[in-house]
């Protein structure tokens, strides 16, 4: 090569090695966080280059896909996390996603209680990613404990949590200074601008950890704009109406589509502290609980029928946020479903279920409770663990609580 | 500083591949190894007739470029250039993930000097002396919480 051709050479390698220092950093801050590598982001379904800033709408309403798998809150638990997932049969022994084209709605409350969660945000992460190639869809959304943590109420949190969030902060830093050493990089934000150097009336050894917390999860965060602002807040799959603690009439009057983007704009950093009114007090979208009393017959039947009655198609209103110590059961002749079974530590441990919706089968519960275990496989001699969560599950029907 | 890796890190090293680094090509999945032997001899033989670079080429024409000057010297400097040429050379589907030594290696590093890439020699950030414009409440768990003593009720 000529000398010519070499410093061209040299100089177009060198208008990318800003890109490139970039991508390298944030790998690097990836693995150091979370011990994960990421498949690329998969390319915007509509890149529209003439509206400045623009992202693709959240899906408010997909149709039904031949499988669907609901999973309730998970609460920092990844262990947990990963038994549901396995019993779902959409990951396998190592953690790849196997679930093919099925589509997957995680319903919130992936933050407190337990101290893995980044790790799950991560994880989620990279499964969506495996995910959309081979046509299936991994729809996360916002719980009340995502809500509260955007807003700095941090009640919930444990020590670990804010232990893991310390860790990430560090890594996080590092990563803004390599990136800063690089002249054609602009200088990334400072994620503590604004955030206070003390808390009154808590423990000073705890500082650096809640200083990280808000940081990274108030709005427009660099976790909460990454993973929390592609959450969905109320959704319709098919003939199922997904929500966190339950929609009333007057949602539904506001708009689910709205509610969806002004949620991701709020956690996006543009409308300040505070989150919707409607993400608020005991009717909010994400705290209701009167479709998800254990007690069927003390749910209010009557504005269920009549919410699902102005959601053209829905059939049911699937839930988490309320624990059912029983399992995942419906009330008000199931159209009200409610899949939270506190499967995390943090909220007594309960047995891993989910809920499948399939054209094959209908509604089925896939549960890891040894009571629902196939009889067929009563005079086998296995392990323990394979009691628990065996390859294929055990099915019941989703019973109705008299 | 007490950088520390997270658990799924430490497992994942102690599971996972076990890395040469001191090879100049990386041993990638089994589908691409073949390929890289190619590049890599290629590389070695100096191809001068090929106006198409290597990767091996191209990811050291990287390392030279004004962007990088910083990163590579002070104390962490080698470790960096080390994972990034490995970073640049990876065809992995999840690009990096065959450098897990090289990154490991960084983060030693990383940890042994908390300041490796800090701008000057002063070290600290400008953003630890602004202080917040307002005061941001957050509602802490009950756990983190000074114990309330008599004198704090003045």
């Amino acid at each position: 090569m000529g000398r010519e051709e070499e410093a061209e050479t040299q100089t177009s390698i060198c208008k990318d090695a800003p890109n490139l220092l970039s991508f390298f950093v944030d790998t690097f801050v990836d693995f150091s966080v979370s011990g994960l590598f990421l498949l690329p982001t998969p390319p915007l379904q509509n890149p529209n280059p003439s509206i400045s800033r623009s992202l693709p709408p959240l899906p408010t309403r997909l149709p039904s896909p031949s499988r669907l798998i609901a999973v309730g809150d998970l609460h920092g638990d990844l262990d947990k996390t990963k038994q549901a997932l396995r019993l779902a049969g959409l990951i396998d022994a190592s953690d790849r996603y196997v679930g093919g084209s099925a589509t997957v709605v995680q319903v919130g409350d992936v933050l407190d209680r337990g101290g893995d969660e980044l790790k799950i945000l991560y994880f989620l992460e990279k499964l969506k990613r495996e995910a959309a190639r081979s046509g299936g869809k991994i729809i996360t959304m916002n719980g009340n404990h995502e809500i509260m943590n955007i807003e700095g109420d941090f009640r919930f949190v444990t020590k670990t949590a804010l232990d893991e969030f310390r860790v990430w902060e560090q890594w996080f830093s590092v990563g803004n200074k390599m990136k800063g050493l690089c002249q054609g990089l602009e200088t990334p934000t400072d994620p503590f601008k604004g955030v206070p150097m003390s808390f009154h009336g808590v423990k000073r050894e705890f500082f650096d950890g809640f200083r990280a917390r808000v940081a990274a999860l108030r709005p427009n965060g660099p976790i909460s704009s990454r993973f929390l602002s592609q959450n969905v807040t109320v959704l319709v799959v098919g003939d199922s109406l997904f929500v966190h603690g339950g929609l009333l009439p007057q949602h539904v009057d506001y708009g689910l589509e709205r509610i969806n983007e002004e949620v991701r704009d709020w956690i996006n950093g543009s409308s300040g502290k505070f989150s919707p009114q409607y993400c608020r007090g005991r009717n909010a979208v994400v705290w209701l609980r009167k479709f998800s009393n254990e007690v069927a017959q003390n749910c209010d039947c009557a504005t269920l029928e009549h919410v699902l009655k102005t959601v053209p198609g829905a059939k049911r209103m699937i839930m988490g946020h309320t624990i059912q110590t029983a399992g995942i059961n419906g009330a008000c002749e199931n159209r009200a479903i409610r899949i939270d079974v506190g499967m995390s530590r943090g909220c007594g441990g309960g047995l891993p279920e989910v809920l499948e919706i399939s054209k094959n089968s209908g509604l089925r519960i896939l549960t890891s409770n040894p009571l629902y275990q196939n009889m067929g496989n009563a005079g086998l001699n296995v392990g323990k663990e394979e009691l628990l969560i065996p390859a294929h599950g055990g099915l019941r029907e989703v019973e109705v609580k008299a | 500083m007490g950088l520390a890796q997270s658990a799924e890190a430490a497992a994942h090293v102690t599971q996972t591949q076990t890395q040469t680094s001191t090879q100049t090509s990386t041993s990638n999945n089994s589908n691409s190894t073949s390929l890289d032997s190619v590049l890599a001899e290629a590389a070695a033989y100096g191809n001068n007739d090929d106006t198409e670079e290597s990767i091996e080429a191209k990811a050291q024409r990287a390392l030279e470029c004004p962007c990088i000057a910083d990163l590579r010297t002070g104390p962490c400097g080698f470790q960096f250039s080390e994972a990034f040429l490995c970073f640049l050379k990876s065809t992995a589907e999840e690009k990096g993930s065959d450098c897990v030594s090289p990154f490991v290696a960084l983060q030693s590093c990383i940890k042994a000097n908390p300041n490796a890439f800090s701008k000057d020699v002063l070290g600290e950030d400008e953003s630890e002396k602004s202080e917040p414009t307002q005061e941001y409440k957050i509602l802490p768990p009950q756990w983190s919480r000074e114990p309330q003593s008599p004198k704090s009720r003045l």
